[in-house]
């Protein structure tokens, strides 16, 4: 089933299936953030802003608009 | 010769840096933008010295911000004079998968480099070691293991980057694995531009609208083969990026002892720090102490240059013959140093808890923490950190902001950062702080002063707010904002770069600044010592047919001749030319000439207070404060520094955009006039109706 990043919950865990948008995937891709990279939701920032991410042991935060152009393989 | 050094953001570069060149450092810019370059003398065993330039962070090269840009315009450009002859690429040991990419680009460009691999606190306390010779026939270049905290290593570094220095031969494969179609692409452009590296023209293909060396024709050309060819640039920059890792990711899990995936110091420091509801409260109290701290410790410092400099210019007075050139060294230029001098302790202070905040890590989370809520003002999470540098000083502030890569949040940053109120501002608020607000202490720990200053800064911070708000709903763009960051871990500071820094704003601070109120100082002493001859003897006159009729003392009698005399000088003539309009706003004529040369740099204020009001007062080991509260009308004999008149001017401050040097540097970052001038016009106005209605409303 894929579902995009910004439906996960809290404490859950995903893989990176591809991307949806081009421009937020070129940059994500420089930082090393990668289809196969697994995703783990650690919290959400204060005044309901971006979520707080652990990729592949690296700590990442994006707003939930970026979050919502990765499709991960649940 | 030069030597690069680069890396992605949180490499280590910065303390390697610091440790390679020690205190042979210089700040300067690249051409043409305002990012900061810094440079500096690195000396080899073999005694040839070399120009080490650290380039800013970045990821790889394909750049998303102006800062990230520097390196791809730099290496794409062989007749740059910044362009290396050699690279020192720096990564971080716990993140070498990540920080692999930019060097295989590196590499492909054929530059000659080495891999420098920095080894933080944190790996060295999870004691992560790399297989250095297996990564190094990996990439075919060499790997040395430093510390850019205890030095290990350091000499064997400079040792390879001599023998990188040393010619080579030119032949080499590329990395990267390039498609049919891009090498065709790329030999096409080669004819254009005459470099033969393919992968320098493959950058070419995706970049060449951004890059400054490229004229109209050849980009048209350039464009031209693109097209014809289908190239698509953003999925092509994605392929490529996904080929590099999938040939070093695997290579670099097999040369790493990896580290336990138990949670980190840093996870469980965050799950309190960037917690939903803790995360403000903590921010606020962060900044709550760094105020406090700034009060707390600056004083006794003060005391002693304050006491110093009184002292310098009794000695003074008293050793040479008086005469005008006395007058000028005690009144103008001794008074002018230490109005600039009894500052620096709290700048220093201002600059360490702001270095220390960035180098642990916390500035990342604060841009995390406030995103959103900076987004509904039209601002970026970045901004918070343009912000609170804000509060050292608006020139690095409006610079930082070019990390932020949406336009329109940019530019409401940068004309919002100088409402903050930065360290110039501090010596204008001391001094006016005392006349309105007494120094008691509240709830055993906070100082009333303490606190009355953390209200002016919030009331800087809150007018920075509306008026981005404000901003927002004039402007218009429909480009993409991101926010996508990385947090390092946390760790602790490195105290060279602290010092490195406080050193390095702190003589910006006294040179630059210093100069302009050093001339400014002497600039008014002339003007307030010498006017209209005919005028000044007949104010004399004036003066003392009056003390006779009142029968003043000496001392009183002299005041009253100083007072007249000012008032007849040139600076007197100027101050009261624009006395009509600042009188709404409780202020003299006096404060007038003050304002008018506050608008060259708000800390003048100080200076040319202490200039005023010291000439003719018979007791010059007075402290500007006791100065300033002992002034009274001539005429009516209340106190001028009334708490209506000084917090009008408080407020005065807060809003005015009082700094030739910001203005400057806003221009050349917006890249006109235009945006400069509305910042001065929109904060003049602000403080004109801000001090009207203060005084106003006190005097009612």
């Amino acid at each position: 089933m894929n579902s995009p990043l910004s439906k996960l919950k809290v404490g859950n865990q995903g893989k990176i299936a591809y991307f949806m948008d081009d421009a937020i995937a070129g940059k994500l891709t420089t930082m090393g953030v990668l289809p196969g990279s697994v995703v783990n939701v650690i919290r959400k920032a204060p005044f309901k802003g971006g979520i707080y991410l652990k990729i592949d042991g690296g700590n990442i935060v994006l707003r939930d608009r970026e979050a919502a152009a990765i499709i991960l393989s649940v | 010769m030069i030597i690069a050094l680069v890396g992605n953001p949180n490499s280590g570069k910065s303390s390697l840096f610091n440790k390679l060149t020690g205190l042979r450092q210089k700040t300067g810019n690249f051409p043409g933008v305002t990012v900061e370059k810094k440079s500096g003398k690195l000396q080899l065993p073999n005694g040839e010295t070399t120009t080490l330039i650290d380039f800013p962070g970045t990821y790889s090269l394909y750049p998303t911000s102006m800062d990230e840009r520097i390196l791809l315009n730099v290496l794409t450009n062989p007749l740059d004079k910044n362009y290396p002859d050699a690279i020192v690429y720096v990564a971080d040991v716990t993140n070498l998968e990540k920080h692999l990419l930019l060097l295989t680009q590196i590499m492909d460009l054929g530059i000659p480099c080495l891999l420098a691999l920095s080894m933080s606190d944190i790996a060295e306390k999870k004691s992560i070691s790399v297989d250095e010779k297996q990564l190094s026939s990996f990439l075919k270049i060499s790997v040395v293991t430093v510390s850019g905290r205890t030095g290990a290593n350091l000499e064997l570094l400079k040792k390879n980057i001599i023998q990188l220095l040393k010619p080579q031969a030119n032949e080499f494969n590329p990395f990267y694995d390039f498609s049919d179609t891009e090498k065709k692409i790329a030999q096409q452009i080669a004819s254009i531009t005459g470099y033969k590296n393919l992968y320098l023209n493959k950058l070419f293909a995706h970049h060449h609208q951004q890059l400054p060396f490229f004229d109209k024709g050849q980009k048209e050309s350039i464009s031209n083969i693109c097209e014809e060819n289908g190239f698509k640039n953003l999925s092509y920059q994605i392929k490529e990026t996904m080929n590099r890792f999938d040939r070093f990711a695997p290579m670099a899990q097999k040369v790493l002892a990896r580290h336990s995936d138990k949670i980190s110091l840093t996870d469980k420091i965050d799950a309190i720090l960037t917690h939903k509801v803790l995360a403000p409260f903590i921010f606020f109290l962060v900044m709550l102490v760094v105020f406090q701290a700034i009060f707390a410790w600056a004083a006794y410092p003060m005391d002693w240059i304050e006491g110093g400099f009184s002292a310098l210019g009794r000695f003074v007075e008293n050793t040479l013959p008086s005469g005008w050139f006395t007058d000028l060294l005690t009144e103008g230029l001794i008074a002018g140093l230490g109005g600039i001098l009894v500052f620096i302790p709290q700048i220093a202070i201002l600059f360490f808890l702001i270095s220390i905040l960035e180098e642990v890590g916390y500035m990342a989370r604060a841009v995390f923490i406030f995103d959103k809520l900076m987004q509904q003002f039209g601002l970026n999470g970045r901004s918070v950190v343009a912000l609170i540098s804000g509060g050292a000083c608006a020139i690095p502030a409006v610079m930082s902001a070019r990390t932020i890569s949406n336009w329109k949040e940019r530019l409401i940053t940068i004309m919002v950062t100088p409402l903050i109120s930065c360290s110039a501002r501090i010596p204008v608020y001391a001094v006016l702080i005392g006349f309105v607000i007494p120094s008691e202490t509240v709830m055993g720990i906070f100082n009333l002063q303490g606190l009355a200053f953390m209200g002016l800064y919030l009331l800087g911070i809150l007018a920075a707010f509306v008026s981005a708000f404000v901003f927002k709903m004039i402007l218009k763009s429909n480009e993409q904002s991101f926010l996508m960051m990385e947090l390092p871990n946390y760790r602790w500071p490195v105290w060279r770069n602290v010092w490195q820094n406080i050193i390095e704003k702190v003589s910006a601070f006294v040179i630059e600044a210093g100069k302009v109120i050093m001339l400014i100082s002497i600039i008014l002493w002339v003007l307030a010592s010498y006017g209209p001859t005919e005028a000044m003897s007949t104010a004399e006159a004036n003066a003392i047919t009056e003390a006779k009729a009142q029968s003043l003392d000496e001392n009183a009698t002299a005041d009253l001749i100083a007072a007249k005399k000012i008032e007849a000088s040139f600076a007197g003539h100027l101050g009261k030319a624009i006395e009509p309009a600042i009188r709404p706003l409780g202020f003299d004529w006096k404060i007038g000439i003050a304002l008018i040369t506050s608008f060259a740099a708000r800390e003048v204020f100080v200076g040319t207070m202490a200039t005023i009001y010291s000439i003719g007062s018979t007791e010059d080991e007075q402290t500007i404060h006791d100065k300033l509260d002992a002034a009274k009308n001539p005429v009516t004999g209340a106190k001028v520094y009334s708490a209506a008149t000084s917090l009008s001017l408080l407020i005065f401050y807060v809003f005015a955009m009082q700094c030739m040097s910001t203005l400057a540097v806003v221009k050349r970052e917006t890249g006109s006039w235009k945006w400069a001038a509305i910042q001065f016009v929109y904060m003049s106005c602000l403080a004109y109706l801000g001090s009207f209605f203060t005084y106003q409303l006190m005097t009612l």
